[in-house]
């Protein structure tokens, strides 16, 4: 009896032969053998997105990676949630956390995951491909041709379908475009609290790929469509890859000294007690304590 | 692995290969993904996700073969979440469980099988877990996580060309770690080694076995479970996203947890505790 590494390496063996020369005995017995190992999952057709991926050396967590976080993003909000943005940017600037919801660790959500502040790995399959991110839950975008569910509950990382296309018809896959709908919110674009519509029927179309002129650098482009946006919103992230790595586990929980209480947040002081996080900011109303 | 007649096989078919090609073909990702067990799918403990042996009722019923010092933490554990308290489970602030107790199956699971890397994929928190299947050794110089590192390697027990069993060991380990939500505690110098053994049943490929072993200075013996997951009949199952801190409502200040109301104010978790100082705000100085 062959052990099952020794006829994974036979089969690669045989392929390699009768790709190589096309001899008709290796196909003959790769025929054979397949027969034995039933279909197996070809991953030369898909491109190589092994590896840890990071955002390039410089580039910090704003949504569109080539301008500054913030106003300089030069989104183009409508004026109702650009207005907010501007609450969300003066109560910041306070001590508050304004619309960005992450203090309490929640995720960020899509497409703000995509800004990658922590590694992430591509995981490819023929029916899914998994993005793996080093502090929070995965995302499955299904490449097996199903169609959005019609009644599926909503989440922050949405739900995603995508379709791999070789775009340069050379028999392999090159790009994956990815969509993603059925999301529910808290969601913002970045730290700074750029918003994302309360209705939260965004959609978020990706195009991910590797750069043409550098195998280690990552592309996706990533377009934003969503009712505080006068029109969909397309930025270019990019992401290096590093072939050398570890995996870190990253505890959002774990010392994190934002606390939520009600409306308002607070910090932790250095010896864990309550403290403000804004300028004369009123303490917790303790009634459900008793008064001694 | 490879016996004589195996590898002779090989190299004769390389070299006819290569004689004829006089070059070898650069790209060799493919891998058969026949030869691993179907794991694919959604699984869900059977039994309760609450307690590390699903066969035994939760706490004291357990019957963890702890060591005197650590059965007195249990106890004592065990009064403080009896009024109130969290005792010595950490999980309320939403820190990841960690092994052994992400084997309760307290979350969907997914299995996502690749030659290097087996992938255990837990809705809940941010658990997933890397089983190192690549033939790495233990690295030197390691920070330890809840979750730990694992190593683990396939299996072909009955030798019929196919894995069926992957044999994991998982080290460097930090704490705080309990077994499941009664507190049952791991031993603070966390230096627990835990073994698992996964395999599908013989008589039903939907069921799942996980023979999880964990040494830990906190028991006088290793500790044996035996953990089953049934797969979903759904081959498109629904993952439902949980988000730990969303809705969490205990509140932890300095080494007191509070709650907070459904009116969104802090509350008490136990008869007579004391409010948090305040005294960093300006009004509690009145």
């Amino acid at each position: 009896m062959l052990h099952p590494s020794t006829i994974g390496v036979i089969t690669r063996s045989l392929a390699f032969a009768s790709m190589a020369v096309g001899i008709m005995p290796a196909v003959a017995l790769a025929v054979a053998l397949a027969a034995t190992t039933a279909q197996g999952f070809d991953e030369t057709k898909y491109p190589d997105w092994s590896g840890q991926w990071r955002r390039p050396p410089g580039v910090s967590i704003q949504w569109d990676p080539t301008k500054p976080l913030g106003r300089g993003q030069q989104a183009p909000l409508t004026a109702e949630y650009q207005a907010l943005f501007e609450a969300s940017l003066a109560d910041q600037a306070k001590g508050g956390q304004g619309e960005d919801a992450r203090f309490t660790c929640i995720p960020p959500g899509m497409p703000r995951i995509m800004t990658i502040v922590w590694p992430a790995e591509f995981v490819i399959l023929p029916k899914i491909t998994y993005v793996n991110f080093e502090n929070h839950m995965p995302r499955r975008i299904y490449t097996d041709g199903r169609s959005f569910p019609t009644n599926e509950e909503p989440s922050l990382m949405g739900y995603s379908i995508g379709q791999w296309l070789d775009t340069d018809g050379d028999g392999r896959y090159d790009t994956l475009e990815v969509e993603t709908r059925n999301l529910k919110g808290p969601r913002t674009f970045e730290t700074t609290g750029l918003p994302m519509h309360k209705d939260n029927k965004t959609i978020v179309k990706e195009r991910i790929t590797l750069d043409k002129g550098d195998p280690d650098i990552l592309l996706d482009e990533i377009t934003t469509i969503d009712n505080a946006l006068t029109r969909p919103w397309t930025v270019i992230k990019k992401y290096r890859r590093y072939r050398d790595f570890i995996w870190v586990e990253n505890n959002c929980a774990e010392g994190n000294a934002h606390v939520g209480i009600g409306k308002e947040n607070y910090m932790l002081s250095a010896d864990g007690l309550l403290m403000p996080a804004r300028k004369n900011q009123a303490p917790p109303d303790l009634r459900y304590f008793q008064q001694r | 692995m490879l016996d004589r007649n195996s590898i002779g096989f090989i190299a004769m078919v390389l070299m006819l290969g290569a004689a004829v090609s006089g070059a070898w073909v650069a790209d060799v990702r493919a891998w058969d993904d026949t030869l691993y067990p179907d794991l694919k799918g959604q699984w869900r403990v059977v039994g309760g996700p609450m307690r590390f042996d699903p066969n035994k009722p939760w706490g004291p019923g357990q019957e963890a073969p702890l060591t005197a010092e650590y059965q007195a933490i249990f106890e004592a554990n065990l009064k403080a979440q009896a009024v109130g308290g969290q005792g010595t489970t950490p999980t309320y602030t939403c820190l990841s469980p960690g092994m052994p107790r992400v084997t309760n199956g307290y979350g969907q699971i997914e299995f996502v099988v690749t030659p290097e890397t087996t992938h255990v994929l837990v809705q809940h928190i941010h658990d997933n877990r890397r089983i190192f299947t690549d033939g790495r050794t233990w690295p030197a110089d390691l920070e330890p996580s809840f979750l730990g590192y694992s190593i683990g390697k396939w299996v072909d027990n009955d030798r019929d060309g196919r894995y069926h069993q992957l044999e994991v060991e998982t080290r460097h380990f930090k704490g705080p770690r309990a077994f499941d939500s009664s507190g049952i505690p791991l031993h603070n110098d966390n230096q627990t080694i835990v073994k698992e053994r996964i395999f599908i049943d013989k008589s039903d490929r939907d069921l799942l076995h996980n023979e999880v072993t964990v040494t830990d200075n906190a028991l006088t013996r290793p500790w044996t479970v035996s953990k089953r997951y049934r797969r979903e009949p759904d081959r498109q199952p629904f993952w439902r996203e949980v988000n730990c801190a969303e809705n969490n409502n205990h509140v932890e200040i300095g080494k007191e947890n509070y709650m907070l109301s459904a009116d969104g104010l802090l509350m008490p978790t136990r008869k007579d505790q004391p409010a948090p100082d305040l005294r960093y705000f300006v009004q509690s100085k009145k």
